[in-house]
């Protein structure tokens, strides 16, 4: 049995841990969440006596999924039956690959297309519509139990792209491919038509771990308790989450009510809480208390919980001069406070401008890295096979990537056997010595990727032209990354094409995070400087209830940092004819700023 | 959870085949060379752990040789189980992988290893136009086994046995039509990582072994070892210590002995004399190794056995050879039953010619009570003393035609009636029915002595080497025996050989008759009577079926074989039946009256006063080359053995030549003519036509020419 160190866990961390049964935790930030979720896994797995059960963790990334997997690792538990992914990778490997000659639409085969394909269909099928200014931005959507649900707020718009995605869903078909959100909808088809497939996977499921449930959509959640239903209690889960960072919703994504969870599973559930905050000081914890919908207990317990934390709100600076203000934060930060440059975050609540002043920053603090978005020259994909392959191709051997880059060559074998390749012969160690093997001295980052994968390919005996899925993924990968290397050289120097700047893509981050706050999930940051907190912007003028979804976008921006907090809503930011106002619920809050 | 079926399309010498498993204990019949060995290695790689890399490394000998250009062409391994639970969850990781759910629910479960070209191959063949010759032996002549894969699936619907499915999914190679289609749900999907079946299950396969000391001299293919090193991992700490202690003192005693100490101090020292001592070791010891680990020490323990009565207990290679075959077979099951209580759900046990282990007497006993429970047992044999213990219903009997092997299962769509009638006649008499090439039936003892005697003689060639065998009824029940013989059944010719009993006499009643005659009238017109109701019976029977066909004396045999034309053999048997030599002349008269009322009266006479077996014994002494077979005999043997081999008229045309030569010291001219011809027809320069035509023209006398003259 797993034993920890009694300094490992406090007392409700322990208590959620030993429960019996089926748990389901709200916990608020900084409060071990992904701690108490990795012993417990560790836990449950030491309980397994048998090869033929399985623990299964759901998480919402797959860098989530890798970093709770080394955590497991590293308690020094025995991995072997643990299964830990995210919630589309799940129905992929344990319900269409083993299942899909039951579904109507898979069965004669079926490929998962890439992002960078995907936006090109859409693209091109948005095309007749341009008049009607239908792009591919209007064309977000997610599937629900009754069907696909279109995210574009504009209803107008609802007639046409109705259209464009029966187009989009006939062409798949055709091609035999699925995008993402078909792999939930397939999924939860075979699940509902095919009783046996839960009642087999129940019986190989001890326990079904979900992190951060409150992004989870109603589909997964299905999926979910269909499996924990059909165990007739056998099955346990640990849903773990926070509904006060519930930010997804327009994405279908929402907190469950415990016990409708319950009842859909039919299990019994224990509700359980962790409230002590290790992250941020009393300070910003009360702060950001000003945003708890859900009024859940946060206590502040961390050992720096008395630090004189800084929390400045600043909405009379102007478009123009915000740069050299976050500038200013930046150097403040780190020339004043003695902040390191890694620890610093700025977050906005949309892509454009972020990105925007990605590029200024970098332009007026040479001195200074960043990792923003549009800073990694490929990536796009986590799911695309050359990806993956890229992971192995840019990192070094080194005894502590080893066991990383083992997993990876497992990964990278297995889309290999999916998509119809012969690996007989390779077996991750072979891999990875043949990978390793490859030295080559062109600096340029994409001629060097095309001249690694061929030669790879061409050892291991593995034509890529013949495989679809490798092929399509290829040239996705190629055509993506293409872009974006030409566009980063435009907008800054030749090195960001260089091999140099591809590694480190998977080096550990050491400049200031630039990101937007749904990107942010999970992250901390000793400080937070966050900008365009305006009315549209957060919350999004589309999100359905304005003041909750504020105040969830607030708290998670907020509850990020450890020690200093910067909230800027900018002034003259225009909003068709008129300016952008600061987000009601930032304006109302009643707190005394420092200056 | 049992093995009910499996399929072999191109697996080494089967083309397309399927073997039928129930529960409990199952047999494999066959003759050497049938495939008994392939079978079970098929079943190996998909459940015997040892022998899943090989599944992996099937190549270009594995193919079905009949299949001519093997390239394109896929190997099919597939086994169906039944009897699973889908609420067991000890099943639900096997079942993950290869239950197929119908309707909703998990009924049975199949397991296939695919070997076939890789993507690319396929790919290639599918875009090949129809009829387009050139453009597949342009694919086929770059294909190497290189080119294919191995893999494993599961929930497979297809059924590999139909030629059309195997069409559809592979292709039609004659016709070049591939589909266009490369993904079939019908072949299932792949066997999930994380399943390993081989070890879901517990498997033990007892190999017919032919030096059953070797095995037990070497330490890894020793079975008693497996067993102790099974054990020497469970033994409790605290209870071996103690031996280990005294393992150490043993080691630390026999370091001590002055003796030993003296050679160290030897060695060290001639060392230092010899290499000086800058370059001699630094410290040298001798230590005594004795393992104080539980698995290496067990090594060192040895079977003894006791066999003879004074209570000798003797090392394996002291045992008889069929003592230690026993012992083996034993550990093996022994083996079989510690792996078994691991707990895994379903248990098989493969023996192959378990009679090469045991003597026969055992063979029955032992298979009589070999029967553990939650287990399937399939053995093979080419024993019958064994087989005819085995329920025809749980038998799998192997033929060889053509070249390749199939599979018969002896009992499909029998009626339970009929399955008892053939258990029952397969018990009393032996199962070597099940194990011939083709079969006679025959009603009683003079067919039984006489046909095989005649065969040899004049044709100079055994039944046995044409693949016959000739079974005695010892009734007219032939249908409870030929009902195995059918299209569903065994593919294997069965020749009926019957009397119709038609009446030697005119059995119209004439008022004159006196009592005696009458009643023989009566008597003749009965048996004629029956033999009319039993032709119609049994042509009714066999209507419809090309693997039965029935040939009727018209009368009685004996009476048939006069009628043929041997009425002097008949004559010569006459001093041994009757010494009053009146008689003996009343009876020649008879037999050589061409009347078929007055020889067919008297043979049977004399038949019934020797008793018919004895009788066809005293006149088998006297068929020579000159007998004539009756027709329907002949017709009998040639519906059972329908092909004549080039090579078997070669030697019986040798024998009628040694006969025609007979004593003559020089033979004929025309003999060495004719041998000379008989060469050139082995070597295949002359056709059967001719060397026929040659017999007819130069030996037109000869009796071989009557048959040859049919063919």
């Amino acid at each position: 049995m797993f034993v920890w160190d009694a300094n490992d866990l406090n007392e409700e961390q322990a208590d959620a841990i030993q429960k019996v049964g089926s748990v389901f935790l709200v916990a608020c930030p900084g409060s071990g969440k992904t701690r108490t979720l990795t012993y417990k896994i560790a836990y449950e797995l030491s309980k397994i006596t048998s090869n033929k059960k399985f623990v299964i963790a759901i998480t919402y990334t797959h860098r989530a999924a890798d970093e709770i997997h080394e955590r497991v690792e590293n308690l020094g538990v025995d991995t072997s039956q643990l299964w830990i992914g995210t919630i589309h990778s799940f129905c992929l490997e344990w319900i269409i690959k083993p299942y899909f000659i039951y579904h109507q639409s898979l069965k004669n085969g079926y490929r998962v297309i890439d992002s960078h394909d995907k936006d090109k269909l859409l693209e091109s099928l948005c095309e007749p519509y341009k008049h009607q200014k239908i792009t591919i931005w209007d064309c977000e959507y997610y599937f629900s139990k009754e069907g696909y649900v279109l995210t574009c707020p504009e209803l107008g718009k609802h007639a046409s792209l109705q259209k464009i995605f029966a187009e989009y869903f006939q062409a798949l078909h055709d091609a035999k491919q699925i995008d993402f959100e078909l792999i939930l909808w397939y999924s939860h088809q075979l699940i509902s038509t095919v009783p046996a497939i839960s009642e087999l996977l129940s019986n190989l499921f001890s326990y079904i771990l979900i992190d951060e449930y409150q992004d989870t959509k109603d589909i997964q959640y299905d999926i979910v308790c269909s499996i924990l239903k059909a165990g007739q209690g056998a099955t346990s889960t640990f849903v773990v989450g926070d509904p006060n960072q519930s930010i997804y919703e327009s994405l279908g994504g929402y907190a469950i009510e415990p016990t409708l969870f319950g009842q859909m599973a039919n299990i019994e559930l224990v509700l359980l809480e962790l409230s002590q905050n290790y992250r941020s000081t009393v300070r910003l914890v009360d702060y950001f208390g000003n945003y708890n919908f859900f009024d859940t207990t946060i206590v502040a317990s961390s050992d720096e919980r008395h630090y004189p934390s800084l929390i400045t709100f600043d909405s009379t600076v102007t478009k123009d001069t915000l740069p050299d203000e976050i500038v200013r934060l930046i150097k403040y930060n780190v020339e004043v406070k003695g902040i390191a440059p890694n620890e610093i975050c700025v977050l906005c609540p949309q892509w454009v401008p972020l990105a925007s002043m990605t590029r200024q920053l970098v332009a007026k603090l040479p001195s200074y890295s960043f990792d923003g978005p549009g800073m990694a020259p490929f990536g796009r994909d986590m799911d695309n096979f050359w990806y993956k392959l890229s992971k192995i191709a840019l990192t070094e051997p080194s005894p502590l990537m080893y066991v990383r880059r083992i997993r990876w060559a497992a990964d990278v074998l297995r889309d290999l056997e999916d998509a119809g390749a012969d690996v007989t012969r390779i077996s991750k160690k072979s891999l990875l010595r043949e990978c390793n093997s490859i030295v080559l001295a062109e600096p340029d980052g994409l001629i060097y990727l095309r001249a690694f994968f061929e030669i790879l390919c061409d050892r291991l005996d593995i034509p890529i032209a013949s495989h679809l899925t490798l092929k399509d993924h290829y040239e996705a990968f190629f055509a993506s990354a293409e872009a974006r290397v030409k566009l980063l050289i435009q907008q800054g120097s030749d090195s960001l094409g260089t091999v140099v700047n591809f590694r480190k893509v998977f080096q550990a981050r050491r400049g200031v995070t630039l990101s937007t706050i749904h990107g942010v999930k999970g992250g901390e940051f000793d400080t937070v400087i966050a900008f365009a907190l305006l009315d549209g912007m957060v919350p999004h003028f589309r999100a359905p209830k304005q003041e909750e979804s504020a105040k969830k976008l607030l708290y998670v921006i907020c509850s990020r940092a450890r020690k200093n907090l910067h909230l800027i809503s900018e002034s003259s930011r225009k909003r068709g004819y008129s300016y952008y106002t600061p987000t009601e619920a930032l304006k109302q809050c009643q707190f005394t700023y420092d200056d | 959870m049992h093995i009910s079926k499996l399929t072999l399309v191109n697996y080494r010498n089967f083309a397309n085949t399927q073997l039928v498993f129930k529960e409990g204990v199952n047999t494999i019949i066959g003759e050497n060379g049938s495939g008994k060995t392939n079978v079970f290695r098929a079943i190996r790689l998909l459940l015997d752990d040892s022998l899943l890399r090989f599944a992996y490394k099937l190549d270009e000998r594995d193919f079905f040789r009949g299949i001519g250009d093997w390239r394109g062409h896929w190997i099919i391994i597939s086994l169906e189980f039944e009897k699973i639970s889908q609420d067991e969850s000890i099943q639900s990781l096997f079942l993950h992988g290869t239950g197929n759910i119908m309707s909703g629910a998990v009924t049975r479960a199949t397991y296939n290893l695919i070997f076939r070209p890789k993507y690319e191959i396929r790919l290639a063949l599918s875009e090949l136009a129809e009829g387009d010759q050139a453009g597949l032996a342009k694919i086929r002549n770059e294909i190497t086994i290189e080119h294919y894969e191995a893999i494993f699936t599961g929930k497979s619907e297809a059924d590999f046995n139909d030629g059309e499915v195997y069409k559809t999914i592979v292709g039609d190679f004659d016709a070049v039509k591939f589909n266009e289609e490369l993904n079939f749900s019908e072949i299932g999907s792949k066997i999930p990582g994380i399943l390993s079946v081989a070890k879901e299950i517990s498997f033990t396969f007892v190999q017919a072994l032919r030096d059953v000391i070797s095995e037990f001299q070497n330490n890894r293919t020793n079975p008693l070892l497996t067993l102790l090193k099974s054990k020497s991992g469970e033994i409790d700490p605290l209870v071996f210590q103690p031996i280990a202690d005294l393992v150490n003192g043993l080691n630390t005693s026999i370091e001590a002995l002055d003796d030993v100490q003296e050679i160290r101090n030897d060695i060290t020292s001639t060392i230092k004399d010899a290499a000086g001592e800058t370059y001699s070791p630094t410290s040298l010891s001798i230590k005594s190794d004795l393992s104080d680990e539980a698995d290496k020490l067990f090594q060192s323990l040895k079977l003894f056995v006791g066999e003879s009565e004074q209570g000798h207990e003797g090392p394996i290679h002291e045992l008889s050879l069929g003592g230690a075959n026993l012992i083996y077979l034993t550990l093996k099951l022994l083996e079989f039953k510690y792996q078994k209580a691991k707990q895994s759900f379903a248990n098989f046990l493969l023996i192959e010619e378990p009679e090469a282990h045991i003597h026969t007497h055992i063979q029955k006993t032992l298979f009589d009570r070999l029967n553990f429970a939650d287990t399937q047992i399939i053995y093979s044999t080419h024993s019958t003393h064994i087989s005819e213990v085995s329920n025809v219903e749980n038998i799998n009997i192997l033929g060889k035609h053509h070249g390749k092997c199939e599979a018969y299962q002896p009992s499909v769509g029998m009626s339970p009636t009929d399955i008892r009638n053939v258990q029952r006649y397969l018990d009393a008499v032996r199962s070597n029915l099940l194990f011939a090439k083709s079969v006679v039936l025959v009603e009683g003892d003079a067919e039984e002595i006489l046909i095989p005697a005649m065969i040899k003689k004049v044709l100079g060639v055994s039944l046995d080497e044409l693949g016959i065998s000739l079974i005695n009824i010892r009734s007219t029940g032939f249908k409870n025996v030929a009902v195995l013989f059918h299209d569903f059944r065994i593919r294997k010719k069965c020749g009926i050989i019957t009397d119709l009993d038609a009446a030697i006499i005119d059995t119209t009643p004439v008022p004159a008759d006196f009592e005696a005659l009458k009643s023989y009238k009566l008597k003749c017109l009965a048996s004629q009577t029956a033999g009319i109701a039993r032709k119609g019976i049994l042509e009714a029977f066999e209507h419809g079926n090309p693997w039965v066909k029935t040939f009727f004396a018209d009368h009685t045999f004996e009476v048939d074989f006069i009628k043929s034309g041997n009425a002097a053999q008949v004559v010569a048997t006459i001093p041994e039946v009757y010494t009053d030599s009146a008689t003996i002349t009343r009876a020649k008269n008879d037999i050589e009256s061409g009347d078929i009322a007055r020889y067919g009266k008297r043979v049977l006479r004399m038949a019934a006063q020797e008793g018919k077996g004895w009788f066809a014994i005293l006149l088998s002494k006297q068929i020579d080359h000159q007998t004539v077979i009756p027709d329907y005999i002949l017709d009998a043997i040639f519906f059972s053995y329908p092909s004549v081999s080039n090579e078997v008229w070669v030697n019986i045309l040798n024998y009628r030549l040694r006969c025609i030569q007979g004593a003559a010291a020089i033979p004929s001219p025309e003999i060495v003519e004719f041998r000379t011809k008989l060469r050139a027809f082995k070597s295949g320069t002359m056709t059967f036509e001719e060397i026929r035509n040659a017999m007819l023209a130069t030996f037109a006398a000869d009796k071989i020419n009557d048959i040859l003259g049919s063919f």
